[in-house]
């Protein structure tokens, strides 16, 4: 049993929807020789603070972290953040059928943009699970909210969340940035008082522990993605 | 008639915005241009179109008859003393609340649109089943709002609500409007709400004393040509539905020229 042990040089997390990995970590950590290792976080969304944990139950084991693998790419962002090694792998058979040649994952996820056309009226709430693009107006009142980029081609003055599930790296974008309220992840802004300079398409994201509102910038979407 | 009956919905969502007494004086200004015109009080739980028409006191049967069979529609129906183009559609008491349904406003919309080229239905306020009710009967709307940032956003949500059920086209009437406090902006202007609500504008009501008077007494102001500002503005958005071009008063200019002076003159009380 020992030795079969010692040849087990990773530490692969439960799938997410299955069990909580700080749990099931603490009970099995025991079982794992001192040493150097790597971990596979599978499809787990891992902030930095989630990964500085995680790193702080290994080192207590006596562990070292060589690599982190992860099929989620928010978590390869974070880990490399850190100074981790890490490598994203790609997620494995949740839908095989779908996209067999698409070798990323991660465009996988990237091509979950919802678009809609029409203005999002009071009491109207927009739930999209990737990005979302939304040509019309979000009026006052109104609700959008995504997990990852928020795009208003038109007035936003309603409340828009971005990055619901987690994503602080997700932004709000629109051609006229007017909210009552902005929503990054966790962060919670309220709308700028003054009127925005007109014909300036304007982006919010997170700066340090707020967040900020500045010009739109142009930056290609998927490459800054995989980093 | 049936096919070409226009029904029209006027909503607001907010409450007090102005619904029934547009109801009123459209229905009256529409009959008087000479269509046969019916008004229907949708709001069950409180009635009062029959009071800004001065008909309370004639009504025998009510829509709840009506849907029960217990009475023909002609009986129900409440001429107007005046205009006799006008007839009112009593609603019925407010127990109806507990089981009316769509398809029974429905019907009663459809018999009236058999002897009537406009059904005005006046809706209830909020956005619960009264308005269901209403909006399930209705093929185009009229939103009325007032220059107030919560009827504003009460209007936009009632206007999702009808573009959802698919009712078109929805028009957009903005009452109570003060030209002093736009010029001062302490009261939203005429691009403000038409920014939010993207809907082509059916007119503007001045805000008018007149219009307590007229409620307090059943005579909608439209009644008899009076020339007041309200009465005014509820002629051309009559006109407008029938298809008139007639443009848009400007709250800036109005107030300022010399014939609005020389009556606000004499209408001022001296002593």
């Amino acid at each position: 049993m020992k030795d079969h042990l010692s040849t087990k040089r990773s530490i692969i997390l439960p799938p997410s929807r299955e069990a909580d990995w700080r749990k099931s970590l603490i009970t099995t950590i025991n079982q794992y020789e001192k040493g150097p290792i790597e971990i596979d976080c599978q499809d787990w969304l891992m902030k930095c603070r989630d990964l500085i944990y995680l790193n702080k139950i290994i080192e207590s084991a006596g562990l070292a972290i060589t690599i982190i693998k992860s099929s989620n790419p928010e978590t390869v962002v974070s880990a490399t953040s850190l100074g981790h090694q890490a490598h994203l792998t790609i997620k494995s058979n949740s839908n095989p059928t779908k996209n067999p040649e698409n070798q990323s994952p991660h465009l996988n996820q990237q091509s979950k943009l919802l678009f809609h056309q029409g203005t999002l009226r009071a009491g109207e709430h927009l739930i999209a699970e990737g990005d979302v693009l939304l040509l019309g107006d979000v009026n006052p009142g109104a609700k959008i909210s995504a997990g990852g980029d928020v795009m208003v081609w038109g007035r936003l003055r309603g409340t828009a969340h971005a990055g619901k599930s987690g994503n602080t790296a997700a932004k709000i974008t629109a051609l006229e940035l007017r909210p009552l309220q902005l929503r990054i992840a966790t962060c919670i802004a309220r709308g700028p008082e003054e009127k925005p300079q007109p014909g300036l398409a304007e982006q919010a994201n997170i700066e340090g522990d707020g967040i900020i509102i500045q010009p739109a910038k142009t930056t290609p979407v998927i490459e800054n993605k995989l980093l | 008639m049936s096919s070409h009956t226009r029904i029209i919905l006027v909503c607001s969502g907010k409450g007090g915005v102005g619904k029934t007494t547009l109801t009123a004086n459209l229905g009256i200004a529409l009959a008087s241009q000479g269509a046969k015109t019916a008004v229907l009080d949708a709001d069950f739980g409180l009635r009062n179109l029959d009071l800004l028409l001065g008909l309370e006191n004639r009504i025998v049967y009510t829509a709840q008859e009506v849907l029960e069979e217990s009475c023909r529609l002609d009986q129900a129906l409440v001429r107007h003393k005046q205009e006799s183009n006008l007839s009112l559609l009593p609603a019925g008491n407010p127990r109806m609340l507990d089981w009316l349904k769509p398809d029974d406003m429905q019907r009663i919309v459809a018999m009236l649109s058999e002897q009537f080229a406009y059904v005005l239905i006046d809706c209830p306020a909020g956005v619960e089943d009264g308005f269901k009710n209403a909006v399930s009967a209705t093929k185009e709307a009229i939103v009325v709002t007032n220059p107030e940032v919560s009827a504003v956003r009460d209007a936009d949500r009632v206007i999702g609500l009808l573009n959802t059920h698919g009712v078109k086209p929805v028009q957009l009437v903005l009452n109570r409007v003060r030209p002093k406090m736009i010029a001062s902006q302490d009261m939203l202007s005429v691009e403000d709400v038409t920014d939010i609500l993207a809907l082509p504008l059916l007119g503007l009501v001045l805000e008018d004393e007149q219009v307590i008077v007229s409620t307090n007494r059943g005579e909608p102001l439209t009644l008899n040509g009076q020339s007041s500002p309200a009465a005014r503005c509820y002629t051309n958005i009559a006109r407008r539905i029938q298809g008139e071009d007639i443009p848009l008063i400007d709250p800036s200019k109005e107030g300022s020229g010399m014939r609005d002076k020389f009556r606000r003159l004499m209408q001022t009380k001296i002593f």
